[in-house]
């Protein structure tokens, strides 16, 4: 029992510098500008407003965008889980000439910032006749330097997969594929959960590439969208910036509560213990 | 080359052999087809345009681009910028690694507990992740201020705070900890995968065994679960190098260069000072870094991640 | 080893591709594009409603705004450019002024109406060899804002024109001692941007460098004087709030700001009495400080025909007067204080007079210079051992003269 409490006190303490400044974003998107940065920063607004999430879809086509980042970042994942689990597995569990090499190859793809080569990608995509389209903000995630991170995270965990799994399935006289699709994928479930976060995520807060790419308010994605609330002096209007995140944080949050299911719940549903 | 192998592999198939090793090895190839071509379309033909660049003074504004061989490499090793510019770097991302991994696993171990409310705590720990970055930077932009938050809660315990973003070795620290603090949840994440993938059994006969908490961590926990510590650190070393946002809000490289990572450095090149060709001299170098370190990780794999040997 | 040579060459077409295809010429309807920071919802109107206006006469001529992030404007601009597709049209910040003008990568302005009219003072920085290269739609002198609940609160008096600096001084550390909030604030310096201290240094007879640009400022006597001055107001006189730590004045945390008047519009919610006065007279007596935009046509542009004759329209008297009440003009006529005030309701006529009109008249643009990012960088590093409370004055000023000189006249 003591333990327990132990345990709680800390995870308690531990969550202060976590949830300060989500519980500001929150709280200052209700207060009027000049409250925001008053010092020191007030618990709860004086006097709350929802005018700034007024303002959010009065200024920008913001629903629209809304739509836009969710579109993408869910082909996105779909895409990236799919390119990401079939290279992961062939990375893992299948033994083919020159598998390790090209595995290191791919895997300095991850490394690169993508700072080094939006020029180059941009003059791509440019010569495709592809820019102010949504497809570089696709393509590019689901099988470039992007997905790399999920192919690894897969790889790592078709890795750790016991062997007699293959074994069984071949007595069974599965072939691959149906080796791949009926056992591998569903014993996987903890790391899609993972992949799908990551790469939700990782669509859902791009803001080099969006800003590059795009250039009609009608096609912006929501990080994008957060910068166009500016004064008439190009000064950031900060309560209705904190509401515009504030939305663009709770899908998120709710896509985490959902996937978390996927890797906590775990083994218990794959039916290995069955 | 890939690309060559699968399509003879894929003509060869018609004739119907295919079977056993053949057959593991064309499905190996076809599988890693689409991630292998991505990677060379989207990142490896623009790092060779990157490669060209470097070779070449571009001024973007002037519309100039002309050849000037190894120019912009002389430039690179006479850079008085650039030793402390890498120090910075090695610094900041030593300083991430460690601490993101340890507070990610300490974490992770906490929350795989059997304890009510766990689901709770796994999202506040998760919530930052999700939270605007430029928000997040501001309000520990204030925190961390002479007289802001984190000081005033020191001097509750009776002890002088540093002014932490105006310091050197300070700040450094505080962008450090303000980036573990927003993405320790990812890696959060990836350990408590993990950790659930460790079967309970083990645990059961090392318990019988005696073996104590520690030791059944250190010798059951740790070997299992070491193939996601080698994709954490991996991915936490991909992502030190590329905090950018964090920098130009919090100390914009600041005080004198003492958080100008390599990152920031080469964006103020290439994007803020209008030398391209200069910037692409440091990707490369950049680059030859990353490629350097992830084949030094991937080498020691084999002697600590129990899966690979 | 084939995949790679294949790779090159793909790489080399592609780039051949993407060069080529700004070059054609067009004809039938012309699509302009021009970038800009600003997404305010009225000023997209204004905007949008000129370029229909201009429609009317040239049918195949239509405009499209498009607002890039303020913070990363100019590197997100450049990036454009460098990957081929330049904007038609770009707003310009002044302290990106002398690296577009003098790089060629603007299109002369020979054609812009009535331009006889023009402020002398406003068009220096966007000039090369007496020809045009933007025009400057928003010229904004920095003025003093003043809390006058927070200065009665002191038992202070509130300022008026002629002040000095030794008064302000004393005004802000009397706040500060007494009730607890910050003296005084040079907005948007945050002991980084110095640039805006070129509205402190001014009162010196200061400069960051020469008239030419060639012979760095820093270590000059009237320099270290002012930097002295500063220095000592913070560390001793505790007038500004010290390093790492902010005051915001439009939130009522300090009692004045040094800053552009167009940040007035921050006041408007009123939660506290406030004053705009002209800058505090310095040893060397009055001077102001404008901050600049600027307006201009991209070579590189398919259209730039097409571009620099909406830019004429976009800027004549007649859309100069609709600007106006958004952007300081620099225009003569536009600038009395009774035009001016009817578009910036929140200030008095004779604030308009001291401040804007007269400012602007006499103001010293911002330092500026070509390749000034990289000088700023510099300047901002060496400044950093300034702002500690034991520094020595001309030791640091001395130093930053040596980073920055190499730069200034290679």
């Amino acid at each position: 029992m003591r333990r327990k409490t132990l345990l709680y006190g800390l995870l308690c303490v531990l969550c202060v510098p976590f949830v300060f400044p989500t519980w500001w974003m929150a709280t200052s998107s209700l207060k009027p500008v000049s409250e925001i940065f008053a010092f020191p920063p007030t618990p709860w607004p004086g006097r709350p407003t929802l005018e700034a999430y007024r303002q959010v879809f009065a200024l920008q086509p913001f629903a629209l965008q809304y739509w836009n980042s969710l579109y993408i970042a869910l082909v996105v994942t779909v895409g990236t889980l799919a390119v990401s689990a079939l290279a992961g597995y062939a990375f893992a569990r299948i033994r083919f000439r020159g598998s390790n090499v090209l595995f290191v190859i791919v895997l300095t793809g991850l490394l690169i910032p993508s700072e080094v080569t939006i020029v180059p990608l941009f003059q791509l995509f440019h010569g495709w006749g592809l820019t102010d389209t949504h497809w570089p903000l696709v393509l590019v995630p689901v099988l470039g330097a992007p997905s790399v991170l999920a192919t690894f995270i897969m790889r790592q965990f078709f890795l750790v997969l016991p062997h007699e799994l293959e074994e069984a399935a071949a007595v069974d006289g599965l072939g691959r594929l149906a080796t791949f699709r009926r056992i591998a994928l569903p014993l996987a479930r903890p790391a899609l959960g993972a992949v799908a976060i990551f790469t939700f995520l990782h669509s859902w807060n791009l803001y080099l590439e969006p800003i590059v790419f795009l250039s009609s308010p009608e096609k912006f994605t929501l990080p994008q969208a957060l910068t166009q609330f500016v004064d008439a002096y190009g000064g950031p209007m900060w309560n209705v910036q904190l509401a515009a995140a504030s939305l663009t944080a709770l899908p998120v949050l709710v896509v985490f509560v959902l996937a978390q299911k996927q890797f906590v719940e775990g083994l218990a549903h794959t039916g290995l213990k069955g | 080359m890939a690309l060559s192998v699968a399509r003879r592999a894929r003509t060869v198939s018609r004739a119907g052999w295919w079977t056993g090793r053949r057959r593991d090895h064309l499905l190996g190839y076809l599988f890693v087809a689409p991630q292998l071509a991505g990677s060379l379309l989207f990142v490896f033909l623009p790092l060779a345009l990157v490669l060209t660049y470097s070779l070449n003074e571009w001024n973007v504004l002037a519309d100039t681009f002309s050849f000037v061989g190894a120019d912009n490499y002389r430039r690179l090793l006479s850079d008085p910028n650039v030793p402390s510019v890498l120090m910075a770097t090695g610094l900041f991302s030593a300083g991430l690694v460690v601490l993101n991994l340890s507070l990610a696993l300490l974490l992770a171990v906490l929350l795989n507990q059997r304890l009510r409310g766990t689901t709770v705590f796994r999202t506040l720990f998760f919530s930052p992740v999700v939270v605007s970055l430029v928000a997040w930077t501001i309000v520990w932009g204030f925190l961390l201020q002479d007289n802001g938050g984190v000081n005033a809660i020191l001097r509750i315990a009776g002890v002088e705070g540093p002014n932490w973003l105006r310091t050197g070795s300070w700040a450094t620290l505080s962008v450090i900890v303000v980036q573990v603090f927003k993405n320790v949840g990812l890696n959060m994440v990836l350990f408590l995968a993990a950790l659930q993938g460790v079967p309970k059994e083990l645990f059961e006969a090392a318990r019988l065994d005696g073996a104590s908490a520690w030791t059944r961590f250190r010798r059951i926990t740790l070997p299992m679960i070491s193939p996601t510590v080698l994709l954490t650190s991996i991915i936490t070393v991909a992502g030190s190098l590329q905090v950018f946002a964090q920098i130009a809000v919090l100390t914009q490289g600041g005080p004198g260069t003492s958080t100008t990572v390599l990152v920031y450095y080469l964006y103020q090149q290439a994007f803020q000072f209008h030398h391209f060709g200069y910037g692409a001299t440091l990707s490369v170098l950049l680059f030859v870094i990353v490629l350097a370190l992830t084949l030094l990780q991937w080498r020691m794999r084999r002697r600590w991640v129990f899966h690979e040997a | 080893m084939r995949i790679k040579v294949t790779a090159l060459g793909l790489a080399g077409a592609l780039a051949l591709a993407a060069c080529g295809s700004s070059a054609e010429p067009q004809d039938g309807p012309v699509s302009l594009r021009m970038t800009i920071w600003t997404g305010n919802e009225a000023h997209l109107k204004l905007f949008d409603d000129i370029a229909a206006e201009y429609n009317k006469t040239h049918p195949k001529v239509s405009v499209k705004y498009d607002t890039l992030p303020v913070e990363t404007y100019t590197t997100t601009l450049t990036t454009q450019i460098a990957g081929g597709n330049a904007p038609d049209l770009a707003w310009i910040f002044e302290n990106a002024a002398p690296d577009f003008v003098s790089s060629g990568a603007l299109a002369p302005l020979g054609n812009l109406v009535k331009p006889e009219e023009f402020v002398p003072s406003t068009t220096k920085l966007w000039q090369k060899d007496g020809t045009l290269y933007a025009y400057p739609f928003s010229t904004s002198p920095f003025g003093v804002f003043v809390n006058t609940d927070l200065l009665k609160k002191a038992g202070q008096s509130v300022p008026a024109k002629g002040w000095t600096w030794e008064e302000a001084v004393k005004i802000a550390s009397a706040v500060q001692q007494k009730t607890g909030k910050a003296g005084l604030v040079v907005r948007d310096f945050d002991y980084k941007g110095w640039d805006n201290l070129a509205s402190v240094w001014g009162g010196w007879g200061a400069e960051a460098w020469s008239e030419d640009g060639r012979t760095c400022g820093f270590d000059k006597p009237e320099m270290i004087e002012a930097m002295g001055f500063l220095h000592k107001a913070i560390f001793t006189d505790k007038a500004m709030p010290a390093p790492g730590t902010t005051a915001d004045f439009f939130a009522g945390e300090a009692a004045m700001t040094i800053t552009q008047i167009s940040r007035a519009s921050l006041l408007k919610d009123g939660a506290f009495a406030w004053d705009l006065v002209t800058l505090p007279t310095g040893p060397k007596g009055a001077y102001s400080v404008i901050g600049q935009a600027g307006v201009g046509v991209l070579k590189k542009s398919r259209n730039a025909q097409a571009a620099a004759d909406f830019l004429a329209f976009f800027t004549n008297p007649a859309n100069s007067a609709k600007l106006a009440q958004y952007f300081p003009p620099p225009r003569q006529p536009l600038l009395t204080a009774d035009s001016l005030a009817r578009s910036n309701p929140l200030l008095k006529p004779d604030q308009l007079q001291d401040v804007v009109v007269d400012g602007i008249a006499a103001g010293r643009v911002k330092p500026s210079h070509a390749g000034q990012a990289e000088i700023g960088q510099a300047v901002r590093a060496e400044l950093d051992k300034l702002w500690q409370p034991d520094a020595d004055v001309a030791t640091v000023m001395k130093g930053v003269c040596a980073a920055i000189q190499p730069m200034l006249a290679p």
